[in-house]
């Protein structure tokens, strides 16, 4: 990461963005942990990509890390692929409800977590938008 | 403290008590238990609420970081510390949660997160670094309720 950062990270909005992305990181990944390794058997589906988003936001928090030191390329792939996990999951689980025994961290479209799972990819991209370009030397705010 | 652990593990469990004459069986509470943590799991939730809305305004009001929020977050930190202490202490007193890992995660959550958002934004008081406390104080407070129902 710091071989990415050509100065030290300015301050903005990508701040609550990384966050609340480390929150997420700790609960789909604590979540999605407990899952498969202790009743995996119950919804193999479900807890695999429950697996797939905390490695998601993972990806995610480095790339937002990223674009806010002047990368964005990965950033725009990474919070696109998380929208279209967070939708075809969502849809996914109202149409096949019977691969989804168990809630997974995109099921329903993130309703267990107050639909910030849908939310945040969004965010990120508005961000990504309308974020301000960093000069070659300029790091600080 | 045995009763109401007893309670709390079989989950359609009722409160019920003996009117004194009458013999009659009256249910008195439902599936969610009342003893000395949850007035304190209420207060960790308010406090919360209160400490997220007063970052939000500071982030609307593009104030940079006031020292003032700091020991709010602080104030609710020590809060969450009294809830984990308090939800340690009945597992320990034969509370079963329904699943362990789950609640020590969650307790762990709930004491970890606030000090890691203040160590992250220690050199930063810009306006945004409200923000980072405002998402760390309503995670804190979403942590307490749910350490509140998994306990």
């Amino acid at each position: 990461m710091t071989a990415t950062s050509p100065a030290k990270t300015r301050s903005g909005p990508h701040l609550v963005l990384l966050t609340v992305y480390a929150i997420f990181v700790l609960a789909a990944g604590a979540r999605s942990l407990v899952q498969v390794f202790t009743r995996f058997d119950e919804a193999p589906i479900a807890y695999s990509l429950s697996v797939v988003a905390a490695a998601t936001y993972v990806a995610g928090w480095f790339a937002i890390r990223r674009a806010a030191n002047g990368s964005a390329g990965f950033a725009k792939i990474m919070l696109w692929v998380e929208l279209a996990g967070v939708f075809v999951v969502g849809v996914l689980s109202l149409v096949v409800p019977s691969w989804f025994p168990d809630a997974s961290v995109w099921s329903k479209f993130g309703s267990g977590y107050g639909f910030v799972p849908a939310l945040l990819p969004i965010l990120g991209l508005l961000w990504l938008w309308q974020r301000p370009t960093l000069g070659p030397t300029e790091g600080d705010r | 403290m045995a009763a109401s652990s007893s309670a709390k593990t079989q989950p359609a469990a009722r409160r019920r008590a003996t009117s004194p004459g009458s013999g009659e069986v009256e249910v008195i509470g439902e599936d969610w238990h009342v003893d000395a943590l949850t007035p304190i799991g209420f207060i960790v939730a308010g406090y919360a609420a209160f400490v997220t809305i007063a970052a939000v305004v500071g982030v609307v009001l593009k104030a940079p970081r006031p020292k003032w929020l700091d020991q709010l977050a602080w104030m609710l930190e020590i809060l969450a510390v009294v809830l984990a202490i308090g939800a340690l202490a009945g597992w320990s007193a034969g509370r079963k949660p329904e699943s362990l890992s789950t609640f020590l995660g969650y307790v762990g959550a709930l004491v970890c997160l606030m000090p890691l958002a203040l160590q992250t934004m220690r050199t930063d008081r810009s306006t945004w670094s409200s923000g980072v406390i405002a998402a760390a104080a309503l995670a804190t407070g979403v942590v307490a309720v749910r350490v509140m129902m998994v306990r």
